[in-house]
């Protein structure tokens, strides 16, 4: 890191904003704009917020004498993605009343919406508040929302392992009480500091995601973190955890200096003491050693990759006082939601729905929406969000599951589940246009109907039964982790993808880049060659994303 | 035209007038020829000098009150006791007391009187008063598109003779381009119930006096931009329209546009489908000659007839007919002709269609000479369950690029802007905004140092703040001072402008105190209602006054010109 470089513009705006409050309070109260003042923009992240824009709605907008359609995006703070049926009840409500009605469950286990505008903010926040829900560094260069392997049935531990991604997240939390001043109204304390040791005034140099995972399954994508915690359970009883860093996915186009990167593994922790601790110093050290220049370099992955893996883990260790143990062994062999009725080790039911996308709306085919409204209301199951944006109807008693199953098929939800196709039952797809503020093509709103124009290529070639992993975004910061997938659509212009494969489906091999630039058209094309290709040549069991890299990726 | 003789009797008595005298003896002339020749002089109990007169005045747009105000300031200039009085202040009660009296009356509508004067109007017409002792003189205004021009100013005029009343000046109609008329009859006035005078109008400019009068102006316009100024989802549709014309508009801001809307030419088609005429018969009304489908699209309303057309109508056609308000083409439907011949009568019941006003939102000085801008609504509303929309702001808002339109200016001389340096209080929700957009375009271009600021609201942010992006700019240069915003639909309780304004009280008693001029511009009702309520309540709290003072405090700035209303 060259410390003479300028620091990014990012950085002075949370070192001047007296506890991430800056402006925000004038700016809400600007009556004339929908927007918020520049440096509160940035800001407002931290808070769990993005302001973004109708893009499809400018140029008219602008014929209009109106200013662009301002409105907001809050997420969730939502550890290991856990929602109580009160609250999922209160969620719907409140989606109803201030946003696009549409309920987005994230690639990282949360909740999103979308369509706030500036003064629905407040209310929205309240309501959310009465709930005990809240938006706090949901976003923003701050550690977010902590995510943790959502099947219950994966171990009788599950409980316990999940608790720490609520113990990591209040301890990673902002110190500041802006939050509770600026959107709850709290009256500011005068007297009190508001120390924050862990983010100082400065924060991280850009966003920091944790997860947790429960192997044999690898849903949550855990090497795309810049900490993932892996489990290892031995005779029924957690040992500990082997501890990963400096994944992350995000590149630029063009910017040669960019790359994804999977999580190494630097060792195993025994005790939950130690686990925190070494959470936190990692935490530290990116603090301290983060480019906070370049904001394009800013993650902890290229901090790794500059100190060097052994001098990180040994500032690691000086920093906790401890040194950490040698990894132990620990194999995925699946990173996939269990879709239909599962039942626990403790003789409770659950049911994984899909969620083409993660949003959740009544659609002809199928009453989602109206399905899990009642379902809350019910009482009879648990919320719990998963890494591909799917929900699991969870700790539904026997007696329960009838009553749940009947709302299932009064919704057409069971078929719905039960009748999508293998490849759109593991995609993903980041929400790009029309809000998203950094998208260079479509992403959510197309790949459903790109999948129905894959569908019958796969039939073609008899793969309609293979769970090939394709995930599109609108740009290459990554947040459907396209990278991590068999098939990754890297969006470059309107109309336009990078076609990566070789990556392997459990997310333990990054695919590569094939070919540049494609449109719909050359994208099926290309895909119907692969496919005939592989269909004809695979060994028994072989992955697309296997098959794909031994032909195409590893000799080139 | 004058023979030699007459001549030059007329260059002898004026060779040494000086130019003032002259002015005003041009200006006698005019009245006297406009009355037909010379007015016997009045009696008056052998002097020629009144001591005392009475001017009532009945007003909707503050037009009749301004010309009444001109008319008692003049007298009192002479020395005449002068009582100025609002019609719906006035104690009928007096009227048999009363030895001089002028009325001020303006027409309205379909022939009505403003609502303030509804009640002196109905006393004139019930009472059995006898007025021996009045001698009287009426100024009627009114707008000559309209089928009943200055209605209530004849009815007045015939009322008052009626009940014993001596008419001492004819009545004299003003149109919309009143200003010239107005003066000689004020002049006239002055000139029977005062001595004779060279100074009779301080303050009234010599320009007006000697302005020959040209009748209204048409200018052709151009449509070069029509666009709906509400995104998708709002409730409501706001045209911004922008013209063109080849000749330089005289126009100031705070002026009204007046357009005479043609009807849709589909809906002409089917009443010649129904009526089975030819479009291209030959038929005259008392105004027009020309072609049965010209009529019927340019020049005859067809919407909404009055009940007398349509009782009218089942006369020509001999037909029972109930009392109703409906279209042609549904009265031709429901009730068809007997033969096509009777068309000629059916178009002679139509009355021409009127023209409507709507206020200029451009600034000639910001926004160039040879265009205008206006800000139209669409107005909706219902008839027997079914959604209609107002003929004339459905006919701009349909009006492609490139259309010509036909249009005039209608001078509102009190909604001007006030000296650069003072403060400009402008509230105008909804279209009522339109004149503040070209008051802030003015002020902005001629670089007025006083401060501004603007009320607006609507139903919701998102998609009814008009004018948003323009006024974010004037905010950031500094030129609008100040916004405050109610949109009523943003949240569970309604809030609108008057909320906003009893909300920012303070500043807002703080700006009027320091010398600014409050606009209000807007629908009467709720609107400017409820506006003046809350500016009453404000004036009220913040200057800690009795209700009574409050409503004199108003007053006093409503007579200084500094809280000006224009409201439809």
């Amino acid at each position: 890191m060259s410390k003479e470089q300028k620091l990014s513009p990012v950085e002075r705006i949370k070192t001047e904003s007296n506890g991430l409050r800056g402006t925000l309070k004038e700016s809400l109260q600007d009556e004339i704009t929908g927007a918020l003042r520049e440096d509160d923009q940035s800001l407002i992240k931290l808070h769990g917020m993005y302001q973004q824009d109708d893009r499809d709605r400018r140029e008219d907008r602008n014929d209009k004498k109106l200013e662009w359609l301002y409105s907001y995006m809050v997420r969730l703070r939502l550890p290991g993605g856990f929602m109580k049926p009160e609250q999922y009840e209160g969620l719907h409500h409140i989606a109803g009343e201030h946003s696009t009605g549409i309920i987005k469950i994230t690639t990282r286990q949360t909740i999103q919406l979308h369509g706030i505008i500036k003064s629905h903010l407040k209310p929205t926040l309240k309501s959310f508040d009465s709930l005990h829900l809240d938006s706090i560094a949901a976003c923003g260069d701050v550690n977010r929302n902590v995510i943790c392997s959502a099947y219950p049935d994966q171990s009788a531990l599950h409980h316990q392992i999940s608790q720490y991604a609520d113990k990591i997240s209040l301890m990673t939390l902002p110190k500041t009480r802006a939050y509770y001043e600026i959107w709850l109204d709290e009256e500011p304390l005068i007297d009190k500091r508001e120390d924050d040791p862990l983010y100082q005034d400065r924060y991280l140099p850009r966003k920091f995601k944790i997860a947790i995972a429960i192997p044999p399954n690898n849903d949550v994508d855990v090497f795309t973190n810049d900490i993932g915690l892996i489990a290892i359970v031995e005779d029924q009883q957690l040992k500990g955890f082997n501890i990963s860093v400096g994944g992350g996915l995000g590149t630029t186009h063009g910017n040669d200096q960019t790359y994804p990167r999977l999580g190494t593994v630097i060792g195993f922790i025994d005790s939950e003491d130690k686990v925190l601790k070494a959470v936190y110093e990692t935490i530290t050290i990116q603090r301290d050693y983060g480019d906070r220049a370049d904001r394009k370099l800013a993650r902890l992955k290229y901090t790794i990759d500059r100190l060097g893996v052994e001098m990180f883990k040994k500032e690691l260790e000086q920093r906790c006082g401890f040194a950490l143990e040698e990894a132990q062994p620990f194999e995925f062999t699946e990173r996939k939601d269990y879709y239909g009725w599962h039942q626990n080790h403790d003789g409770n039911w659950h049911y994984t729905l899909f969620v083409e996308n993660g949003r959740i709306f009544d659609s002809e085919q199928a009453a989602l929406k109206t399905a899990l409204f009642e379902i809350a209301l019910s009482r009879n199951a648990n919320f719990r969000f998963t890494g591909n944006q799917n929900v699991i109807l969870s700790d539904i008693a026997e007696a329960n599951k009838k009553g749940v199953e009947k709302i299932l098929r009064q919704y057409g939800l069971e078929e719905h589940t039960t009748n999508a196709g293998a490849v759109r039952k593991n995609a993903m797809a980041c929400v790009a246009l029309n809000t998203c503020p950094l998208a260079l093509a479509e992403a959510q709103r197309y790949l459903p109907s790109l999948i129905s124009k894959i569908e019958p290529i796969l039939i073609k070639y008899n793969l309609q039964e293979e769970e090939i992993s394709l995930r599109m975004t609108g740009c290459p910061n990554g947040c459907a982790r396209p990278y991590a997938a068999e098939i990754g659509l890297v969006g470059t212009a309107l109309g336009k993808y990078n076609l990566h494969i070789g990556g392997d489906r459990l997310g333990e091999r990054l695919n590569t880049k094939f070919m540049d630039n494609l449109d719909e058209e050359q994208i099926l094309q290309t895909l119907d060659g692969l496919f005939e290709i592989y269909s004809g040549e695979k060994n028994t069991n072989e992955t697309f994303g296997d098959f794909s890299h031994r032909k195409w990726i590893a000799n080139n | 035209m004058l023979a030699e003789g007459k001549l030059k009797q007329l260059t002898q008595l004026v060779e040494n007038f000086s130019k003032e005298e002259l002015i005003w003896v041009n200006g006698y002339l005019v009245g006297l020829s406009a009355n037909g020749g010379v007015q016997p002089k009045i009696s008056t109990n052998g002097t020629a000098k009144v001591s005392k007169i009475s001017i009532v005045f009945g007003t909707e747009t503050g037009n009749s009150k301004r010309l009444a105000t001109l008319l008692a300031t003049a007298a009192k200039k002479q020395g005449i006791q002068v009582k100025l009085i609002a019609s719906d202040q006035y104690r009928t009660s007096d009227l048999e007391k009363e030895e001089f009296l002028f009325v001020v009356i303006s027409t309205h509508g379909d022939g009505e009187p403003p609502a303030s004067a509804r009640a002196f109007y109905d006393y004139i017409h019930q009472s059995r008063s006898n007025l021996v002792h009045l001698k009287y003189g009426i100024l009627a205004l009114g707008d000559s598109s309209y089928p009943q021009y200055c209605k209530t100013g004849i009815e007045v005029d015939q009322q008052l003779e009626f009940l014993g009343g001596k008419r001492i000046l004819s009545l004299q109609k003003c149109d919309v381009d009143y200003e010239e008329d107005a003066q000689q009859w004020i002049e006239q006035v002055l000139n029977i119930v005062g001595q004779n005078s060279d100074d009779i109008l301080p303050g009234s400019s010599p320009s007006l006096k000697t302005k020959t009068k040209t009748g209204k102006k048409f200018y052709n316009g151009i449509i070069r931009k029509n666009i709906n100024l509400n995104d998708r989802g709002s409730k409501k549709q706001t045209f911004h329209i922008e013209i063109d014309s080849d000749e330089m508009i005289n126009y100031e801001v705070g002026d009204a546009m007046g357009i005479i809307p043609s009807n849709k030419k589909i809906m002409v088609d089917l009443i010649l489908y129904y009526a089975g005429v030819d479009k291209d018969l030959i038929v005259e009304t008392d105004k027009k000659t020309g072609t049965v489908e010209e009529l019927l699209i340019n020049h005859l309303n067809i919407c909404y007839l009055l009940p007398s057309a349509i009782a009218k109508y089942a006369t020509i056609t001999q037909q029972e007919i109930p009392d109703t308000r409906i279209d042609l083409v549904d009265l031709l439907e429901l009730y068809p002709l007997g033969d096509a011949s009777q068309i000629k009568d059916v178009i002679k019941i139509l009355s021409p269609i009127a023209p409507r006003l709507y206020s200029i939102s451009s600034s000639p000085v910001a926004h160039g000479e040879n265009e205008i801008h206006l800000t139209v609504s669409r107005h909706s509303f219902k008839v027997n369950e079914e959604q209609r929309f107002g003929l004339c702001s459905d006919f701009l808002g349909e009006l492609p690029i490139g259309t010509a339109l036909n249009f005039y200016i209608h001078k509102n001389r009190f909604f001007k802007l006030p000296d650069v340096k003072r403060d400009v209080i402008m509230i105008g929700p909804g279209t009522g905004i339109a004149p503040f957009r070209a008051f802030l375009a003015e002020r902005d271009a001629i670089g007025a140092e006083g401060r501004n600021w603007l009320f607006f609201g609507d139903q919701h942010f998102t998609t009814d703040f008009l004018y948003q992006a323009e006024l974010q700019n004037l905010n950031h240069t500094g030129v609008l001072s100040k916004i405050s915003l109610a949109f009523s639909r943003d949240q569970p309780e309604k809030k609108y402008v008057q909320h906003k304004i009893v909300e920012e009280g303070h500043d807002l008693f703080d700006w009027i105190q320091n010398g600014a001029s409050v606009y209000l511009c807007g629908t009467k009702d709720p609107n400017s209602v409820d506006i003046e309520k809350a500016l009453l309540q404000v004036i009220r709290d913040h200057g800690q006054l009795s209700a009574a003072a409050s409503k004199n405090y108003l007053a006093q700035l409503e007579q200084e010109n500094r809280f000006v209303k224009d409201v439809y």
